[in-house]
């Protein structure tokens, strides 16, 4: 959902819920809603097969509280870069109409890349924890999974987050 | 110097109330307010991030439990996790601070910090709402909820199923029956309000796990106080902090059994249970020896801190 | 407290200049850091923040309680919800307004967000009130404020997030939003009731009743169901408040396709959307948590202690100070943000105070009753100019109603909320009742 005043629900598709960002076409981005969305799947059915499997089988299931941090970190991280491309993220544009047409988007665009540096900082440091946690091999505790390459996942998402806003066109 | 000290326990939990905070208020007084400490009202990250925040200076004090990292940078400091080390939480933060603080080397373990302190609380219980464990037998499909590493292992071993989440989901899950039990000392029984949904607490000689916590500050910002002063506070560190720390927890403890009084069967472990215990948690501590490699006999540490302590395994 | 101050300030001139607020904080509260602390530990700090939020297991519920309330919006069941409503009030002046304020505050029952209550109320409603020459100033203003009670009513996104700030437990909060919740409704509808007999022309004398279809029973059905599932649940103890989300999002799954009203591309769109606002609220929650970790080692919130001891005021007047500041705040401020920069600052004030009330003795009440009053005045914030959330999701839905019309609609919900607000405040048993 995005603070803009303006955006139109008219181009919207016809059973789009209203007041939401409509959302992108490009391949990459189909690629990343199927992935987000199968992670939600995967969080619902994690925590239903073990609420369901401790009152039906007696027999919860072990991981489920690590599974779902780490499908939701992944979901997150998946989702940034649709969020930012969709420009959903919360902003306020009311000052804005006092300004000019070609102010208010050389605004936009300074918005843009204000935000981008900080991703890219973002980036910059998780893709560092990633690599002091390869080198001291971190675990998640009862899979024991490699946390790793959820660092680097969240790395990734960010870095490409920012590319994205700095190639965004302002409609 | 004012040194940040950054708190993720509750503010109103024992430790910090009995142990850090009467900590921070001598330093001031033994370096005559030279070296301040302030600690925050609200932590500066996830209780897990807490070594790395004073290592990174994010903070320049914090504490926290080593088996929150999940690799293997603190592996000598699973000496204190064992079963069977203490029931007196000064001895044990004593022969902690001694044992793994001298010849295993914690300094190198902590590397970027300096140590004021080593130390674990009282003895582990495994409490349950299910039956009293009277024979080895007894463990099969317990559901309990262990803090990880070697707990985990060891009554999985015995036939139970360890389950992981975090302390506070503790009370949610035990009193909608989706565990039956939890390793817990006495005073977490009082301090997540467990009381009404445990019935048998079952106590061995020593514990039946421990936890071992670390208590740094940032190592350059440690070099910037004076060698006078850095004395002085290490005077009130160290082994005098496993003290003061040793107490709180054994006063929250005692504190916890009166509350709970009669409301749960405490009760010592049968001697068949306690020789299946053995055996496993023997095994466990062989493998745990074999990883700590050259210059590090962790069997003999092993049993220096039960000398100290006094415990005895026949 | 100086440099806390200029810090929301250089915030706030951001945020006007387009920056999206999660940024904005981030920056702000990192280089607030690096001033004071140095670079390389702001790095650390900002570093942790981003990785531990995503993994914050808690959090789990936001988007799962998304995606319940998406899936049920996208499956025609609010339509039932107000066809429903509409027999009840259908015959009256202003009536399809009160309609939407009921269903408003059933949807709520089952949707965590108060702008997915505003956003999927406005598709339902609105059509109908303009046909039958409602003024558009009274049906924006409807939806708006109905939309708002979606933070208040369990589920509710707000109420988890409050919890996980002052380690209170979620399920008493929940618990603690229903009285409120209810009052908020019947507060809305004497509302509507004033509106229309102060100004006739803002809605026609009647409406025609049309009879429920087996759909619109239908509908109302499952969203009792659910709601009953989902309390059933947390409080019979089948699962834990954080685990409902989960069960809650499957039992919508079944819902929407055993009612027939879900179509595979409706179905998409409710897994895009709930992944595409969950990054946008995780992004907000890690931008207030770098730019809270920077207040917070400033000493704000130990400052603002000692000055509230310093002026020697009682506690009653404390809190009506901070209540005061909310409601300037939220004039200006996101929701989400609002919260997550406040609670850490203000709730420690408000813990230590004495209120000399007997339902007030325990902690525990005093932080229940605080997140209720919280809620509240986040509830007005939505609607309240110059930036109130729920009026730009109306006004991206009806891009012809300009802004100002919707917040002149606005305004008798606006009384009707601060006169709630006042009762929650003195009378905490509303609040406490049912939760202690
Ligand atoms: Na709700
Ligand atoms: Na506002």
């Amino acid at each position: 959902m995005s603070g803009q005043a303006q955006g139109g629900a008219e181009d919207a598709p016809h059973d789009m819920i209203p007041g939401r960002t409509p959302h992108r076409h490009t391949a990459w981005y189909r690629a990343l809603a199927v992935v987000a969305a199968v992670l939600i799947a995967l969080m619902i059915a994690v925590t239903c097969i073990d609420v369901v499997g401790r009152y039906l089988f007696n027999h919860p299931f072990g991981g489920a509280y690590e599974l779902t941090q780490i499908l939701l970190a992944a979901l997150v991280f998946v989702a940034l870069p649709l969020t930012s491309a969709d420009g959903g993220h919360v902003e306020v544009d009311l000052a804005l109409h006092l300004f000019p047409r070609p102010v208010q988007r050389g605004l936009g665009r300074l918005a843009g890349l204000v935000s981008a540096l900080a991703l890219g900082f973002f980036c910059w440091r998780l893709a560092g924890l990633g690599l002091t946690q390869l080198h001291e091999g971190t675990r998640s505790s009862s899979l024991a999974l490699p946390m790793a390459p959820l660092a680097f996942i969240a790395a990734a998402s960010c870095g490409f987050s920012a590319l994205v806003l700095i190639l965004r066109r302002e409609d | 110097e004012e040194l940040i000290m950054s708190s993720w326990l509750p503010p109103k939990h024992p430790v910090v109330v009995n142990a850090f905070k009467p900590w921070a208020a001598e330093v001031e007084k033994v370096t005559d307010g030279r070296v301040t400490v302030r600690i925050m009202g609200k932590p500066l990250g996830s209780p897990p991030a807490h070594f790395d925040m004073a290592r990174d200076g994010v903070a320049d004090i914090t504490y926290g439990l080593h088996s929150f990292t999940e690799d293997n940078r603190f592996n000598r400091a699973r000496l204190g996790q064992f079963s069977f080390l203490g029931d007196d939480a000064i001895a044990n933060s004593k022969a902690y601070w001694k044992i793994y603080g001298g010849e295993l080397n914690a300094a190198e373990e902590h590397k970027g910090t300096h140590l004021l302190g080593l130390f674990m609380h009282g003895p582990g219980l495994l409490h349950n709402n299910k039956r009293k464990i009277e024979t080895p037998a007894d463990f099969a499909g317990l559901k309990l909820r262990v803090p990880g590493g070697y707990v985990g292992d060891l009554v999985s071993a015995l036939g139970a199923t360890p389950l992981f989440m975090s302390s506070t989901e503790v009370y949610e899950k035990l009193s909608r029956g989706v565990i039956d039990g939890v390793a817990f000392t006495y005073e977490s029984m009082t301090a997540f309000n467990l009381t009404d949904y445990i019935k048998y607490s079952m106590t061995v000689p020593g514990g039946i796990y421990n936890t071992t916590w670390f208590f740094v500050v940032n190592e350059a910002k440690w070099e910037k106080i004076s060698p006078e002063d850095r004395a002085a506070i290490d005077a009130i560190s160290g082994e005098a902090f496993a003290e003061r720390v040793g107490k709180a927890w054994n006063d929250a403890d005692a504190k916890a059994r009166e509350v709970i009084g009669d409301k749960v069967d405490f009760y010592e472990a049968s001697p068949e249970v306690l020789a299946a215990m053995k055996t496993e948690a023997d095994k466990l501590e062989n493998s745990w020896a074999a990883t700590l490699g050259d210059g590090y006999d962790g069997k003999a540490a092993l049993a220096e801190f039960r000398k100290m302590t006094g415990v005895t395994l026949e | 407290m100086t440099i806390s101050l200029i810090a929301f300030a250089i915030l706030l001139a951001m945020v006007f200049l387009r920056v999206p607020i999660a940024f904005a904080m981030a920056i702000v509260g990192g280089i607030g850091f690096g001033i004071l602390r140095g670079w390389e530990p702001a790095g650390a700090m900002v570093g942790n923040a981003v990785y531990e939020t995503g993994l914050n297991y808690s959090l789990s519920v936001v988007p799962l309680f998304i995606f319940m309330g998406n899936v049920l919006a996208g499956s025609g069941i609010a339509q039932g919800l107000f066809a429903a409503a509409d027999r009840i009030f259908g015959r009256m002046r202003g009536g399809l307004a009160m309609a939407t304020v009921l269903s408003c505050g059933g949807f709520s029952a089952v949707c965590g967000s108060s702008l997915a209550t505003a956003a999927t109320m406005s598709k339902v409603a609105m059509p109908s009130m303009r046909r039958f020459g409602y003024s558009d100033s009274l049906a924006t203003g409807a939806i708006a404020a109905g939309g708002t009670l979606g933070i208040l009513i369990p589920p509710s996104v707000v109420l988890i997030l409050f919890g996980l700030l002052t380690e209170a437990d979620i399920g008493k909060l929940f618990l603690a939003g229903i009285i409120p919740g209810v009052v908020g409704i019947l507060g809305y509808l004497l509302a509507v009731m004033v509106a229309v007999r102060l100004k006739p022309d803002l809605a026609p004398k009647v409406g025609e009743v049309h009879p429920m279809t087996r759909r619109d029973v239908i509908s109302v059905l499952a969203v009792t169901a659910l709601f009953v599932f989902i309390m059933v649940g947390i409080y019979g103890g089948l699962f834990t408040p954080i685990e409902a989300a989960g069960m809650g999002a499957a039992a919508a799954l079944v819902i929407a396709f055993a009612t027939g009203g879900m179509t595979r591309s409706a179905l998409w769109t409710a897994f895009l959307d709930s992944a595409t606002a969950s990054a946008m609220i995780f992004a907000i929650i890690i931008g207030a948590e770098i730019f809270s970790n920077f207040v917070t080692f400033a000493g704000l919130p130990d400052s603002l202690s000692e000055m509230v001891d310093g002026l020697g005021l009682s506690p009653w007047m404390v809190m009506l100070l901070i209540v005061a500041i909310y409601l300037v705040l939220g004039c200006f401020l996101e929701s989400l943000s609002m919260i997550l920069l406040t609670v850490p600052v203000f709730y420690p004030v408000i813990s230590n105070l004495d209120f000399g009330m007997a339902v007030l003795n325990d902690p525990e009440a005093v932080v229940t009753w605080f997140a209720i009053i919280v809620v509240v005045v986040t509830e007005i914030s939505l609607i309240t100019p110059p930036i109130g959330m729920n009026v730009f999701v109306l006004r991206s839905v009806l891009p012809d109603v300009p802004l100002r019309t919707i917040f002149r609609g606005v305004y008798v919900f606006w009384v009707s909320d601060i006169l709630r607000l006042a009762l929650i405040i003195f009378v905490p048993g509303l609040s406490l009742w049912l939760a202690h």
